[in-house]
């Protein structure tokens, strides 16, 4: 028994003929299917699928780059912008402040004159008033010192002397007047 | 014969199984065309049927490979970028690795599915479980290597940096020299072959004796309270069937592994 195991033991090394024969038919009908067709079909779809994603991925590249492109042009018209609203502002306010001034300015001006002018009339009207008071006054003087005096002062030099002084008694300023 | 293995296997035992595995299991009779170069038996039989398999479920599969993988697809892409990734390109690099792939895919993949015969019922044998196949595997390996080293070397180059490998003092090379050529010629495509086909023997061996003795307690022996021995060498058989499916894919990957590594042997050494 041990010897036939023995014996055949040996066999299981030593191929047989037919055995290599449909071994290699086998080998050779495998390694034509997977070189010929189940490899490049796989390796087609692995650079397709490879190819695709790094489309893909150029493709999102490109679209960044526009995206921040028009993000960089959007800033710098924003920027832009912004120192021409700056300037604006900065314009208005000048011409408001210039504006103001301006008002101001006639605004003086006019109340200046206006001053001036109720000062003319003021004075004007001053010295209208003067001198109708004075005729007045001269008048009503003369009546009065010519009823006092009666008919004493019928001479026009003492009666326009006596006005004067009368008027000097009271302020100096016509007077003055007078003598410029 | 039966007397050989069931004593050695189980000494305590009175009675044998009436059916133990043998080294018959693996040199069946000729079945078909018998006496001619072309005659088949059993195992080259189930070689047929995994090579058919292994056409349809991968052709299937390849024909209908679309962009965005199924489930299945993807499972099948997994195994191929294994390979390439972690057997080839891991080894030889991208550039030198990219030609071997369809080899090395070819080598992983059909040993891989012959491997597991084994443990298909109806099948219950490797188809690589005798020396032939895995021997026309090892050929192929061993023309490869040749061929790569001719055409990287030269073949003077490449037998001087095999046979006389350099910084060796010459006298070395009196007893180096024959030990590198049966290393090149003889012990890279025997190693190749025996451990696969011995493992898958073994294999063989364990599942199917434990089955048997399963069967026998179970079911031939009459006292019942055997039975319980015979649940013990049911869940071991379990075992050992689980392990062989493991035992399938490791020898599958080592040969991917070394005929990968072989092949790289023969490029010129850098530096």
């Amino acid at each position: 028994m041990y010897a036939l195991a023995a014996d055949k033991g040996i066999q299981l090394f030593i191929p047989q003929l037919y055995d290599i024969v449909w071994s290699l038919v086998i080998l050779v009908i495998l390694a034509v299917f997977f070189y010929k067709f189940f490899m490049p079909k796989f390796q087609a779809i692995f650079d397709e699928r490879s190819s695709k994603i790094e489309g893909n991925i150029q493709k999102a590249a490109k679209a960044r780059e526009e995206a921040d492109q028009a993000r960089k042009q959007y800033q710098d018209q924003l920027g832009k912008a912004r120192v021409e609203a700056s300037q604006i502002r900065d314009d208005a306010r000048a011409e408001a402040s210039r504006i103001v001034a301006d008002a101001r300015t006639r605004a003086e001006t006019e109340a200046n004159q206006i001053t001036e002018n109720a000062q003319r009339s003021l004075k004007s009207q001053q010295q209208q008033a003067l001198v109708s008071l004075k005729g007045e006054v001269g008048t009503l003087a003369t009546a009065l010192a010519g009823k006092i005096l009666g008919s004493q002062l019928q001479d026009d030099a003492v009666q326009s002397s006596m006005i004067d002084s009368i008027i000097a008694d009271q302020g100096g300023q016509p007077s003055d007047k007078r003598q410029a | 014969m039966l007397e050989a293995m069931g004593s050695g296997a189980f000494s305590l035992a009175m009675a044998k199984p009436s059916e133990l595995p043998s080294i018959e299991d693996f040199l069946p009779p000729e079945i078909l065309f018998q006496g001619t170069p072309f005659a088949m038996n059993r195992i080259i039989l189930v070689r047929f049927v995994a090579m058919v398999i292994i056409l349809l479920v991968l052709g299937i599969t390849a024909a209908r490979a679309k962009l965005i993988p199924s489930r299945w697809q993807g499972a099948i892409e997994w195994v191929i970028e294994f390979i390439r990734d972690s057997v080839v390109y891991d080894t030889l690099g991208e550039i030198r690795g990219k030609r071997y792939v369809p080899m090395i895919t070819t080598i992983f993949l059909t040993i891989l599915v012959f491997n597991l015969c084994g443990i298909v019922p109806g099948m219950n044998i490797a188809a690589t479980a005798t020396i032939t196949m895995p021997l026309v595997f090892a050929i192929w390996t061993f023309c490869q290597y040749m061929v790569t080293g001719f055409r990287e070397q030269g073949v003077w180059g490449y037998f001087k940096s095999e046979l006389f490998p350099a910084g060796v003092p010459w006298p070395l090379y009196i007893i180096l020299t024959p030990i590198q050529l049966l290393e090149m010629v003889i012990v890279k495509p025997a190693s190749l072959t025996i451990r696969l086909f011995a493992n898958m023997i073994a294999g063989h061996l364990l599942v199917a004796v434990s089955l048997a003795f399963t069967q026998f307690y179970i079911i031939e022996a009459g006292n019942k309270s055997l039975a319980l021995a015979g649940v013990g060498w049911f869940a071991l058989g379990f075992a050992l069937t689980a392990f062989e499916i493991f035992v399938a894919a490791l020898q599958a990957y080592i040969f991917a592994i070394l005929t990968t590594v072989y092949i790289s042997m023969s490029y010129p050494e850098e530096g």
